[in-house]
């Protein structure tokens, strides 16, 4: 419900926006009005997204995408984030990030979108009011005879000696308010009527406004009290994404599909070399060397952190960077030789042990809850068979005594099984990952998990 | 808006100021050229409060003048936006009333004085109220608000409105 404030917005101001050069001719099908809407609509539904990709969902040139993207990001309604992606120094600017400032787990974005809506209505009904009492607003002169028109601000070069009025500096003809012009063309019958007719037309459009962004109103008082969701920056987006596939493969949980799967498509990214190395913007064209010298250098960055680069985006714990860090070994193993030579000089083999190691864990961890499952299930059968033993046997002390013991044999009995099955699943589970692991995504990979878990 | 800033200037200096008060000459010079002149950058110079230093003099080929570069405090009164000023009425006609807040001139049309007052022509043109209890004519000193303002390179020129609360004439030059 809260993409409607922004659908509203788009529908309401954006709709006639061309994303066009001026210089380009207008034809019938390059006309792409509306193009706006649909982008804006579309980020609603995405959290952070690579530019790319939105433009290939949407169908769209990537320029097109771009400068309307770019649009935006003016009108403060979106975020862009700019990282480079340095694997072969080919795909320079390819991971110029847009994310949408919009949607709802955005934190910024939504904040932001309901300030610059808030904003641009108070303007559109400032404008008008000043404009309806004759507040500040700047008296337009003109010249009848020339055509020549001037602001009150050149009063002071228009004051002629001989009369009171103002007089035009190329033809000398005597200047008339704008407003008194109007009059006089419509045949008015002087100053005061034409002021009047002036102020209807504004009422009526001061009204008009009041009706028509009712709707985007009223969304914006219900937005109002919500509290802003929590969207981050990108490093710390991406941070959650991955966090919360990992924390979705533990619980054997119902993984939100598109989360995952956007997740895990940044965290094919270098998320936490960026992390470390501290570099997210780059526009100067030595990133490089820069990053080396600030991964060395880490602890003593005084610099000023713009503000997308806030604790968050670096607040990531080790563990989270390792695990993150293992999503990274297909896309990123190239760039991760390059970025974290000190920390992991043989990335590659560290990297698969780490991922078998980091599946162990997992696996047992999940074996755990599996087998506590299990026993609360067997205690409950055992619940059941003593009340039939019950039934058959007279001597309940004796039954619960039985009931007991035989509990636990039923748990070992348990155990055994899950011991047996265990190695099973873990091998084929790692023999999996290993042999995928130079093509297959993550989200695949962990997909599996899941399944075998629930087989187990 | 008034601002104490430092500001920097070149001083071309005649030879026959040289000698043991040249640093006077430099002040007097500086004073005399700097006071009262306007950038657009910095608006109004209005007194120089003091010399920061005074670096070396560079004697310029062929005419043996030396400029010396003088940093100097001084106070500049810069208009903005939205700013009130109280200012004197140096003119009134048709189209509204000039004013003058020290060295700014500003500009009142016609639409931004209040609708009950009337323009009245004559020997002393002014803007009266119906029943005629304020009036506004040369000399009256009003407060108005800045609404816009012109800054160019040496000039700085305003437009403002009496329009809005507690504007308008503060004294009754009649009275007084």
């Amino acid at each position: 419900m809260k993409h409607r404030l922004v659908k509203l917005a788009a529908r309401a101001f954006y709709d006639d926006i061309t994303t066009k050069g001026d210089n380009q001719p207008k034809t019938g099908r390059s006309d792409n009005r509306g193009i706006a809407v649909v982008v804006l609509d579309a980020l609603t539904r995405r959290q952070w997204v690579r530019e790319e990709d939105l433009a290939k969902d949407l169908k769209l040139h990537s320029k097109q995408l771009r400068r309307t993207l770019r649009f935006f990001e003016e009108e403060k309604l979106v975020t862009r984030d700019h990282r480079r992606e340095t694997a072969k120094g080919a795909k320079i600017y390819s991971a110029a990030v847009a994310a949408t400032a919009d949607g709802h787990p955005l934190k910024e974005g939504e904040e932001k979108i309901y300030d610059v809506i808030r904003y641009r209505l108070h303007r559109m009904k400032k404008k008008l009011k000043d404009e309806l009492d004759n507040k500040n607003t700047v008296q337009e002169y003109i010249c009848p005879n020339c055509g020549k028109r001037y602001t009150a601000l050149d009063a002071l070069r228009l004051i002629s000696l001989e009369d009171e009025f103002f007089h035009c500096e190329s033809c000398n003809g005597e200047l008339v308010a704008e407003s008194d012009k109007l009059a006089a063309q419509e045949g008015g019958d002087g100053d005061d009527n034409a002021r009047r007719r002036r102020r209807e037309k504004l009422k009526d459009m001061l009204q008009n406004l009041e009706v028509q962004l009712k709707p985007l109103m009223d969304q914006l008082t219900r937005v109002k009290d919500l509290p802003v969701p929590e969207f981050g920056t990108l490093h710390a987006w991406e941070a959650r994404a991955s966090a919360a596939v990992r924390a979705a493969n533990g619980d054997s949980g119902a993984i939100d599909p598109s989360k995952s799967s956007q997740g895990l498509g940044y965290g094919g990214t270098s998320l936490p070399f960026v992390g470390d190395t501290k570099v997210e913007v780059d526009f100067s064209g030595t990133e490089g060397k820069g990053e080396n010298i600030k991964s060395e250098t880490e602890s003593s960055s005084l610099k000023v952190l713009p503000p997308w680069m806030i604790k968050e985006g670096m607040n990531l714990t080790k563990e989270q960077r390792g695990e993150v860090k293992q999503e990274l070994r297909m896309d990123g193993s190239s760039a991760a030789v390059e970025f974290s030579d000190d920390k992991k000089p043989t990335v590659e083999n560290d990297d698969k042990k780490n991922i078998q190691d980091e599946y162990i864990k997992a696996y047992y961890a999940a074996l755990l809850k599996k087998q506590q499952e299990l026993d609360e299930a067997a205690k409950k059968e055992h619940e059941l068979s003593n009340t039939h033993s019950l039934n058959g046997v007279s001597d309940t002390t004796s039954n619960r005594q039985v009931g007991i013991k035989s509990k636990r044999d039923e748990d070992e009995g348990d155990d055994d099984v899950e011991w047996e099955e265990a190695p099973a699943a873990g091998n084929s589970n790692e023999n999996y990952k290993v042999n995928d692991l130079n093509v297959q995504a993550d989200a695949s990979g962990d997909d599996e998990d899941d399944i075998d878990w629930e087989e187990g | 808006m008034f601002f104490h800033i430092v500001l920097e200037r070149n001083m071309q200096l005649h030879p026959r100021h040289f000698g043991r008060n040249l640093r006077d000459n430099i002040v007097a010079k500086l004073m005399k050229d700097v006071e009262g002149t306007c950038s657009g950058r910095h608006g109004f110079v209005v007194a120089i409060t003091g010399i920061e230093n005074i670096g070396k003099g560079l004697i310029r080929d062929g005419t043996g003048f030396v400029s010396f570069p003088v940093k100097y405090q001084c106070v500049v009164f810069r208009p903005f936006k939205g700013e009130i000023l109280e200012a004197v009425v140096t003119m009134v006609n048709k189209m509204g009333f000039f004013a003058e807040a020290g060295p700014v001139q500003i500009f009142v049309s016609n639409h931004l004085i209040p609708d009950d007052m009337e323009f009245q022509s004559g020997d002393m043109p002014n803007y009266t109220t119906s029943d005629g209890s304020v009036k506004i004519q040369k000399d009256s000193e009003v407060r108005l608000k800045i609404i816009g303002t012109r800054v160019d390179a040496t000039e700085i020129f305003c437009i403002g409105t009496i329009k809005d609360d507690f504007l308008g004439v503060i004294n009754d030059p009649a009275a007084a």
